[in-house]
């Protein structure tokens, strides 16, 4: 139990991940904890609950999708070639496992990366199979560099002109990391 | 940790949610009282910005100037110092940890308020419904919110001062209900005349040896061509404005095309490649997604309040009008 909590916080090695993941394979009822405590943490954060079934019926649909890569965390580079190998059935858990896990962390979640990723597929002039899996465009921090860019946006947003001076606090954010420019 | 903040947040949207007892008329009535408060109202006080589970604390000073726009003064207390100073003509960064100025020169009558025809654009694209009566930094205020019709754009939540429709707080809702920006006022004097010491750069005698970026809007006030278009506009968006501008640190001319939604906005940049050839990336900041790619030999900068797939969509199908010539 103490492990699926682990795995849910990402703090398992890649060894462990294996471990735990192979044992939720197994064990409908691990199964079932998993989904358990996605539901308690997603109760917890207010949002909307997915139905107990949501995570079976998720998997069948991902099986007859082209595999969809969660970005990994920065810190556990080799969970990422272990995601890889994962079965299609695996993958959907641990994308579950994501989106839930989502809301804590400073990236934009996959779902939104996932959609973003469409157009530049068709946007590429020649062909290509849509069962490719592509790499995606991962969202980072922004990192301070394009500050001159958001000033010259920002007056002319109407939410702007609703909330006055208070949006300028975007374009002086990170201007800290600005001093290696 | 569950960010608490965000948390109450969600209980306040569902709140709302539960009192629909308002037409839209009302809440879009709501939103041009909070528009219009900014050319009215004087105000001071202290705000907290929330991003994705960092947050910052500011003090805000805000004049009405009576021969038209504002004199406002923005300094960030935590973190580096800086200090934002915006009047009609023009919007001041300093930035005493690098000792630069940033200036962005600007030209208010460019500037598009919540006009009208602006207002129609927010019903086609959001829900708007008034809430419940909430309490921000000790003053009532009224909850409005928009909720988007599609995915191609984020929600708000306001909650407007009752008297003056000052908007206390504001908060960027994502598509899965997870908050992704929030200002809100900790604590706020409104009323206070004019004083010049109140919106003067503390700055003002030290930066003159500073480092100075600026970037300037045309000074020719009709639009001009830039001589590209996007093909597949995120439907709701409208062009607002294209111009070519200066932009700090750039040799020459910037394209810029702003997309408007009446409430959200999209800036396009376009510019030759400056340096060696970037690559794609895309960065997020509170509700701002950024997006920059290579396309030919000109270098794509899209941004705005949006969700990333709508920004790279725009991004991806930017295209060279056909018959323009390469400028």
């Amino acid at each position: 139990m103490e492990r699926i909590s682990q795995l849910m916080d990402g703090e398992l090695d890649s060894q462990s991940a294996r471990q735990a993941l192979s044992r939720l394979r197994q064990h409908d009822g691990m199964r079932e904890n998993w989904d358990t405590f996605h539901l308690i943490g997603d109760a917890l954060r207010g949002e909307e609950t997915l139905s107990p079934e949501f995570g079976r019926r998720f998997a069948q649909r991902l099986a007859g999708e082209p595999t969809v890569l969660a970005p990994a965390r920065s810190t556990a580079p080799k969970l990422t070639a272990y995601t890889l190998s994962a079965a299609a059935s695996l993958a959907a858990v641990a994308l579950v496992g994501w989106l839930a896990v989502g809301t804590r962390t400073a990236t934009t979640p996959p779902a939104e990366l996932a959609n973003a990723a469409a157009p530049a597929v068709a946007e590429s002039s020649a062909p290509e199979p849509v069962t490719a899996p592509k790499a995606q465009l991962a969202s980072e921090p922004y990192d301070g560099t394009l500050n001159e860019y958001l000033m010259a946006h920002t007056g002319f947003s109407p939410s702007t002109v609703i909330q006055g001076v208070a949006p300028y606090i975007r374009t002086v954010a990170a201007s800290h990391s600005e001093q290696n420019r | 940790m569950i960010n608490a903040f965000w948390r109450i947040a969600a209980v306040g949207v569902a709140t709302a949610g539960l009192a629909t007892a308002y037409g839209a008329d009302e809440g879009l009535s709501w939103l041009t009282r909070m528009a219009n408060a900014s050319s009215v109202v004087n105000y001071s006080g202290t705000f907290v910005y929330h991003n994705r589970g960092t947050s910052e604390t500011s003090r805000v000073v805000h004049f009405v100037n009576p021969a038209g726009g504002v004199f406002e003064r923005l300094e960030a207390l935590d973190g580096p110092a800086r200090e934002v100073i915006r009047t009609n003509d023009q919007v001041t960064c300093y930035l005493p940890s690098i000792k630069t100025v940033r200036i962005e020169q600007r030209n208010a009558k460019l500037v598009p308020g919540l006009l009208p025809e602006n207002l129609a654009g927010i019903g086609e694209s959001y829900r708007v419904r008034l809430g419940g009566i909430d309490r921000v930094a000790g003053h009532e205020c009224q909850i409005v919110v928009l909720e988007p019709k599609d995915s191609l754009r984020y929600g708000r939540d306001f909650c407007a001062e009752l008297k003056s429709g000052l908007p206390l707080r504001v908060r960027t809702i994502s598509g899965r209900n997870e908050g992704l920006e929030a200002f809100a006022f900790t604590q706020l004097t409104i009323g206070g005349s004019f004083r010049r010491d109140r919106v003067m750069s503390k700055y003002a005698s030290k930066s003159h040896k500073w480092r100075v970026d600026r970037s300037a809007l045309s000074l020719v006030e009709r639009e001009v061509e830039t001589g590209w278009a996007v093909t597949r506009q995120p439907p709701g968006f409208r062009k607002l404005l294209e111009v070519k501008r200066s932009i700090a640190g750039r040799a020459g001319a910037v394209a810029q095309i702003i997309f408007s939604d009446g409430l959200a906005a999209i800036s396009v940049f376009i510019e030759p490649i400056p340096g060696k050839r970037p690559v794609q990336t895309l960065t997020h900041q509170g509700a701002v997604n950024i997006y920059t790619r290579p396309l030919a030999d000109q270098l794509v900068t899209v941004l705005g309040e949006a969700p990333a797939a709508t920004i790279m969509q725009i991004g991806n199908s930017l295209e060279r009008r056909s018959g323009a010539a390469a400028r």
